[in-house]
């Protein structure tokens, strides 16, 4: 089991030193070079051929990735062309952003999946399941633009409870800044947690129907009891892992949503700096969002490793 | 899988809701087939009206920021959506069957390397890979397309691999082997037409997740360059000048989660009618 878990490390690791690569090789592809953008207009022959000299950029692509991945490696990330300054304190502070955004988001996700998921496993057949799973396909198809969109035309643009930007800089104190985040937050709750539910409510139905909870109630044993003790641990487990590939999904999630809120996160971000081709961010920012979902989809993969039964005892 | 055990529940009927779905969905391609029949104003005309014009029998879904009429823009861009929908999603199921066909029969190290391949490129997140290659080599139609069947190809892969992997060792496979058929013959003959189901189902689930990643990617405005008639950039032109009018916005937003929901509906009635997983699992 443990060689198990760690080879799937090892891939990751491997998995991502591949991708930098790639991510290299396409930021390479941007039409014109960094001398030529961070000069503009005022660029001249000869301050063109100073500054390539000067960033390096006669030499090679590979010694070029070489030197940029130690550099990297080393939490170096060299300085942004557009705003002059360093690319970790830029992206850092914009990740921060992102980090709170992502905090509500699990906080309104946990709770609601949870219950949700519960709830229409018990009613399952009745009104309320119906009800519930009509949302559920409604937040599993419609895109989250759209539903970023319908939520800031209702709430900020025709009612005015919520600010249609989600300008959290500007945001004094934590109510402030749980106001702006609000609408945000909502758009990316809502496509997360109809997976989770959907997914909590096939599991619990399978559990409920088993054996060993029809003999908890045949034991007659609370109704409360059987649902919390006996059924909702067994259909945990697989929630963990669905909640592990949500988080994965965020890290997409956020570019197209943050977009639509123009929330200073690391998303808006990477297509801010995509459209000014300011590329030592767009490798910073996107290698971020990479590990992060390659490191979400190895705990969902551990986790599933871990929850199966045939492979307990496996060397 | 038992492919016995699905052979012989044959003809389920397809679930009413399903039903309702495809004729949604037959409404929509037929439609879009017949635009100019149905749209009273050309995609691209201005000044057919004043700007932001609110609903009238003259403008449906009232004006646009040009004057443009809504609905007809709506009804144009139908069109690009389910072309480039269709076509990536297509390629990607070509691509992507054939490559899992051939892994799955071949195993060993071949399918190793072949896997951890595809786990590399499934490994970034989809949507920034899609921006990157499209930022570096231009926007448009078709590079949108093969750039969206290029992501895809892989998860179509891996599941008709996974579902391969399931008949691979029946009789009639060795049988074909020991016939001497080469594996291009065996992938073709004897197992494309046993998991059939699974890549018309997967063919069916991706469309829809193109539909939105699409969207999403015009919407980002790394689509098609304007003034196409495409929804999600009409909802990005739109969403500038929420204030003055929401119908430039809404009327293509409800149009394209109208279509997401048919589509998935129907995909998931379809896969209960042959016997297969749903859509249950995580849009990537």
């Amino acid at each position: 089991m443990a060689r198990l878990i760690l080879s799937r490390v090892a891939l990751a690791l491997i998995t991502l030193l591949v991708v930098s690569l790639i991510l290299f090789w396409c930021v390479e592809w941007l039409p014109g070079d960094a001398a030529t953008r961070i000069l503009g207009r005022d660029a001249t022959p000869q301050s063109l051929a100073v500054l390539r000299q000067k960033l390096q950029l006669n030499l090679p692509a590979a010694t070029r990735y070489l030197h940029w991945l130690t550099a990297a490696l080393h939490g170096d990330f060299g300085r942004s062309l557009v705003a002059d300054r360093s690319v970790l304190d830029y992206v850092w502070g914009r990740a921060v952003n992102t980090l709170g955004l992502a905090a509500f988001v699990l906080a309104l996700y946990t709770p609601l999946s949870l219950g949700l998921g519960l709830w229409t496993a018990v009613a399952r057949g009745r009104a309320a399941d119906h009800l519930v799973s009509t949302f559920v396909i409604f937040g599993m198809c419609v895109p989250e633009f759209v539903i970023g969109i319908v939520l800031t035309t209702i709430f900020a643009v025709t009612l005015g409870w919520f600010p249609p930007l989600a300008l959290i800089d500007q945001a004094h104190g934590f109510f402030e800044a749980l106001h702006v985040l609000f609408l945000p937050a909502i758009t990316l709750t809502a496509a997360m947690t109809a997976y989770a539910v959907r997914m909590m409510r096939e599991n619990l139905i399978d559990v409920l129907d088993s054996g060993y909870v029809q003999m908890a109630r045949l034991k007659g044993l609370p109704r409360r009891r059987v649902l919390l003790h006996h059924a909702l641990p067994n259909a945990i487990a697989p929630a963990l892992n669905v909640t592990a590939l949500n988080i994965a999904w965020l890290m997409g999630g956020i570019v197209v949503v943050e977009t639509v809120f123009n929330f200073p996160g690391l998303g808006r971000l990477l297509v801010d700096s995509i459209s000014l081709k300011d590329v030592p961010v767009i490798l910073a920012a996107s290698l971020l969002l990479t590990v992060v979902y390659v490191l979400c989809n190895l705990l969902a993969d551990i986790a599933s490793l871990l929850l199966n039964p045939k492979l307990r005892g496996v060397a | 899988m038992n492919v016995a055990k699905s052979r012989s529940v044959r003809a389920l009927p397809l679930p009413p809701v399903a039903a309702v779905a495809a004729v949604v969905l037959i409404g929509i391609v037929v439609v879009s087939l017949t635009g100019p029949l149905w749209a009273p104003y050309g995609p691209a005309a201005l000044g057919d009206g004043d700007p932001f014009e609110a609903p009238s029998f003259a403008h449906l879904f009232g004006t646009d920021n040009l004057g443009r009429d809504v609905f007809s823009r709506v009804v144009y861009g139908s069109r690009p959506v389910l072309v480039m929908a269709t076509a990536s999603t297509g390629l990607a199921v070509i691509i992507g069957a054939a490559i899992g066909l051939l892994l799955a029969y071949w195993r060993g190290w071949a399918d190793e390397l072949g896997m951890r391949a595809l786990d590399i490129v499934m490994s970034i997140p989809p949507l920034i890979l899609a921006l990157l290659i499209i930022s570096a080599l231009g926007n448009s139609g078709v590079l949108v397309v093969l750039t969206v069947a290029f992501l895809f190809a892989p998860r179509v892969a891996r599941v008709v691999r996974a579902a391969t992997l399931a008949i691979v060792t029946e009789d009639y496979v060795t049988a074909a082997i020991a016939r001497g058929e080469t594996a291009l013959g065996i992938a073709a003959r004897e197992l494309l037409p046993n998991v059939a189901g699974t890549v018309f189902v997967e063919f069916s689930i991706r469309t829809g997740y193109a539909i939105v990643f699409i969207g999403a990617l015009s919407f980002l405005g790394f689509g098609a360059p304007p003034p196409a008639p495409e929804w999600g950039l009409m909802i990005n032109e739109g969403y500038s000048n929420i204030n003055a009018s929401f119908w430039p916005v809404m009327a293509p937003a409800a149009t394209m989660a109208a279509l997401v929901i048919a589509v998935n509906l129907f995909t998931e009635g379809l896969a209960r009618m042959i016997g297969q997983r749903g859509v249950s699992g995580l849009r990537e």
